[in-house]
């Protein structure tokens, strides 16, 4: 082109090829490249929406029928200890939670003072639930989002203490994707809102990461990886390795969450194969390292200390710890125990010590003991059931059927413990 | 018959010198000149590259800098292995999964081709070549604009001084200042040539593949045609005539193929996004050159100074002031002043603005100054200029090395902020699991550490997760909870400099869970009691 004089009809035709160009160009981008281009421009999400393959998420079904590690009187007395009788008012959503991941949505309880697995599925998924039971005067507990609902966690009592585990705990419970949740706006949204916001939400590196791999894991598989908010590209590979990363000790519950988790996908990955061979290694082989921690550090009486990373150290050099920290640590390890493959396991004689000084323990609290460390003690009533190879509610239901007025009435504590 | 002849009067030839006693004298006026016209050199090229010369020759002695040319390196290795770009970070373990898109592959595979066959020595080379170009091309230009060698070389020691500090680190940055250097000289040609259609958009393609700063150049060539469309408009008060300037018609569409011709490259119009994207990054703001200038500092002081000796000259020049002088030295200046790395676009640009109203003023007020007349052109001229470049070139690093091959020191070579006692320490020592560095050594412990190694975060700031970055900021600044932070990462090796990290060192020697594996005066390995 001579730089003396440029025709218009140049100038329009470049114009029409530059934008040719650009346009040619956008529709060659591959769609992730084109998601971070147009979220720049317009300052949406980049993280796209990811498919879920079914309605009601998968379940982890226990390995194990064991009347030795726990027999049905003993069962149905710890469960006793652990049904969902709460206050009405400020009812601590950390507490459902637990509940309900302990109970499902399916339990129901002749006592009516006792909440049904529905009615804490309806307290924590409508706002309208939460706010005659707290006022108006905190913040809601669900949030909504541009294109989704959250879900409000932190230390506060009025708060879902962790992350992701609201979604969690509901997620175990039973929920369906399409449940409806009420938010304070009262649109219409479902549990999948909740669930995509907490997957654009999740960030690798964040404090708490156990419950959302979770939740995660039992919705998605066989989908092995997704995007979050910022477009990074996550995995279940890549959640195991945050899960193994650190100190032994760290993580909530005296780390043994992790080691629920972590399980979990093990026992996903056999199925839907949502892990490599390598990531599953590196799962497996922390495992390992649990399993020989916990064969080391198991007290005499049966209980596994908070500091049970330690090992053989942690009974050597004794931590004075309250109570609950032991129950958090004994009633967790049989948890994920009761999923796990005998490989994993320490020696038999551990779970059964370890089994008869966190069932022994759980009985003896008052109701009182338990009112405050509920969340704990949860855990051990479905850790313990779990052994039976059953889940609380379907024991207990049974139960209440098969021996009226027990509730009123249970059997002799002591008598049954010294059986 | 008879006649008178008369003689002619003998013809006066200059003689030739009485002979010294003793010796033959050689009469120059008979050597005659043979070097080819073409050929034939003024001594104001001889002066030009003398200093180009001695700059090729600084820049090639300087120590390679301790941190991101390392990290370049290590990607253009992995580039070169796979022979594939990476999608996600291939080099830190805590940024695995973030998107990545290589603005700078074609300089990092340059980079990692050169050290591999050259050595440190070529590294020098390449970057003392690369700023030698864009003296050169800042030179040509303000000789062009000024008719002055003095004020010419002015605005190249201005350009240098100025910039000093973002010139000492080799990095891909200074592929794109080239780029930039050679756009700034077209567009501010008085004549545009045919070959300039060409030019712009080959540069382009060039530039979208070296560096992420193409995206500057693109607003640049904006700039100038507003610049141009606001002269025109002052000039003719009409709107129309904007649309058939040939000017603005030149710049528009230079501005739109060259965006067109950054397309040209691996990720396509992706990389408009990674440009969009770079200036929201959290991370930057951490880092000292990407915060607000510090104007209590030499650079900021130096760069004050300079734009009140702008304004000064502006007030006096005689030179008509062109709007895109005024547009670019204003947003370059806001920019600097907002982000320090910008010095490095805003000074090649002032300089040559300071260097061409400086001539036009002194021309203007003191009219006596004497000038220099211009030397005729002779081979002798074109013999001092071949000597002069060989001579700086034989006698640098790289000269050595292709001669003779004679390798640089690794500690002549490298800056002395370089761990290399330290980090061949940990080679012959491989760390366990991960390690928490600071953040200037992670680009050299990927280079020369062990196979491996995982770093705790590198010189590739945008590309780590903002938790990570967040928590590596904790620990470095001592902040509440910084010890949990190692805990939680499951840190086993922490490698720190004593320099800046003197109050963290003395914290980890009094902590039981960390022993000291290596220790020099310049860089402390510590080593976890029981590692996670």
């Amino acid at each position: 082109m001579s730089h003396r004089t440029i025709p218009t009809a140049a100038v329009w035709g470049a114009q029409f090829a530059v934008l040719a160009a650009f346009a040619a160009s956008y529709a060659l981008a591959k769609p992730v490249d084109r998601q971070i281009l147009v979220s720049e421009l317009t300052g949406r999400s980049a993280a796209e929406v990811v498919t879920i393959p079914r309605e009601t998420a998968l379940t982890i079904e226990p390995l194990y029928d064991d009347s030795e590690v726990i027999s049905d009187d003993e069962l149905a007395l710890v469960l006793a200890q652990v049904v969902p009788r709460f206050p009405q008012k400020q009812l601590k959503p950390n507490y459902v939670e637990h509940a309900l991941r302990t109970w499902w949505m399916k339990a129901r309880f002749s006592d009516p003072t006792v909440m049904s697995g529905e009615q804490m599925k309806d307290y924590l998924v409508d706002h309208g639930r939460y706010l005659a039971s707290w006022g108006d005067d905190i913040d809601p507990l669900l949030q909504e989002r541009s294109n989704g609902v959250a879900v409000r966690w932190g230390k506060d009592l009025c708060a879902s203490v962790h992350h992701d585990h609201w979604l969690a705990c509901l997620t175990e419970a039973g929920m369906s994707l399409n449940e409806p949740v009420f938010t304070p706006n009262r649109r219409h949204h479902t549990a999948n809102d909740v669930l995509q916001e907490a997957i654009r939400d999740f960030r690798l590196d964040e404090v708490e990461t156990e419950w959302s791999s979770l939740a995660f894991a039992l919705w998605m598989a066989p989908q092995k990886t997704w995007r979050n908010r910022s477009g990074r590209e996550l995995s279940f590979d890549l959640m195991v390795d945050r899960l193994v990363r650190g100190d032994k000790k760290l993580g909530v519950c005296a780390g043994t969450h992790r080691v629920y988790s972590l399980m979990a996908l093990i026992r996903l990955d056999d199925e839907y194969h949502i892990l490599t061979d390598e990531g599953r290694k590196t799962a497996w082989s922390y495992l390992e390292t649990v399993r020989d921690a916990i064969t080391v550090s198991q007290f005499p009486d049966g209980h596994w200390p908070s500091n049970w990373p330690d090992g053989a150290d942690a009974v050597k050099k004794p931590v004075e710890e309250e109570l609950f920290k032991k129950v958090i640590a004994t009633g967790h390890h049989l948890e994920w125990l009761a999923i796990a493959p005998r490989e994993l396991h320490p020696p038999r004689e551990h779970i059964l010590k370890a089994a008869r000084w966190v069932i022994r323990t759980t009985i003896q609290q008052t109701p009182s003991d338990i009112g405050q460390r509920y969340t704990f003690f949860s855990h051990v009533g479905n850790a313990m059931a779990l052994w039976r190879k059953t889940h609380p509610a379907d024991f207990w239901m049974k139960w209440e059927a098969d021996h009226p007025g027990w509730v009123d009435q249970p059997a002799d504590a002591t008598a049954v413990l010294n059986r | 018959m008879s006649g008178t002849v008369l003689e002619p009067p003998p013809v006066e030839t200059q003689s030739a010198p009485d002979p010294e006693p003793g010796g033959h004298q050689i009469d120059l006026s008979l050597l005659e000149d043979r070097v080819p016209e073409q050929w034939k050199s003024t001594r104001r090229l001889t002066a030009c590259v003398a200093l180009l010369g001695i700059v090729f020759f600084v820049f090639c002695v300087r120590p390679l800098w301790h941190t991101d040319l390392w990290g370049h390196l290590a990607y253009g290795k992995l580039i070169a292995t796979l022979r594939a770009l990476p999608s996600t970070e291939p080099l830190m373990p805590l940024a695995k999964g973030v998107p990545v898109i290589d603005t700078a592959w074609l300089s990092q595979l340059i980079g990692y081709g050169t050290v591999t066959t050259l050595g440190l020595a070529g590294l020098q080379g390449l970057s003392a070549i690369a700023i030698t170009l864009c003296s050169a091309v800042l030179l040509h230009r303000t000789l062009n604009r000024t008719r002055s060698l003095s004020f010419a070389m002015l605005a190249v020691i201005a350009f240098l001084w100025l910039d000093w500090a973002q010139l000492a680190v080799v990095r891909p940055q200074l592929a794109g200042l080239v780029c930039f250097l050679v756009l700034l000289h077209r567009t501010t040609s008085r004549q545009p040539r045919m070959f300039d259609w060409w030019l712009i958009p080959s540069l382009f393609i060039a530039w979208a593949n070296l560096h992420g700063s193409f995206i500057f150049g693109v607003c640049w060539l904006l700039m100038m045609t507003a610049g141009r469309a606001i002269d025109l408009l002052r000039r003719t008060g009409s709107v129309r005539s904007l649309t058939h300037d040939v000017a603005v018609r030149r710049l528009l569409l230079w501005s739109e193929l060259a965006a067109v011709a950054a397309l040209i490259n691996p990720y396509g119009i992706a990389l408009y996004g990674e440009a969009l994207r770079f200036g929201s990054y959290g991370n930057l703001a951490s880092l000292t050159e990407w915060q607000v200038l510090d104007v209590r500092g030499l650079h900021g002081k130096v760069f004050l100074a300079t734009t009140v000796m702008l304004v000064c000259l502006y007030r006096f020049t005689p030179r008509r002031v062109a709007s895109w002088e005024a547009l670019s030295l204003v947003g370059l200046s806001l920019a600097t002043l907002t982000s320090a790395r910008f010095i490095v676009w805003w000074s090649p640009v002032a300089a040559l603005l300071l260097a061409t109203h400086a001539r036009a003023a002194v021309h203007r007020w003191w009219p006596w100054t004497p000038t220099v007349p211009p030397s005729p052109r002779t081979g002798k001229w074109s013999l001092v200029t071949a000597g002069l470049a060989w001579i700086f070139f034989a006698y640098s690093p790289m000269g050595m090395r292709l001669m003779h091959h004679r390798e640089p020191s690794p500690e002549r070579a490298l800056s002395s902020f370089t761990p290399i006692a330290a980090v061949s320490y940990l080679k012959e020592h491989p760390p366990r699991g991960q390690v928490f560095n600071t953040y200037e050594w992670g680009d050299y412990l990927q280079w020369a550490g062990p196979e491996g190694v995982q770093v705790f975060v590198n010189s590739h700031a945008h590309v780590v997760p903002r938790d990570v970055w967040l928590h590596y900021m904790q620990v470095v600044e001592e902040a509440d909870g910084w010890a949990d932070i190692l805990d939680r990462y499951g840190v086993n090796t922490i490698l720190l400099d004593h320099l800046n990290r003197s109050s963290l060192i003395k914290k980890l020697k009094d902590d039981a869970k960390w022993k000291i594996g290596y220790d020099d005066k310049q860089a402390i390995v510590f080593l976890r009691r029981k590692p996670i």
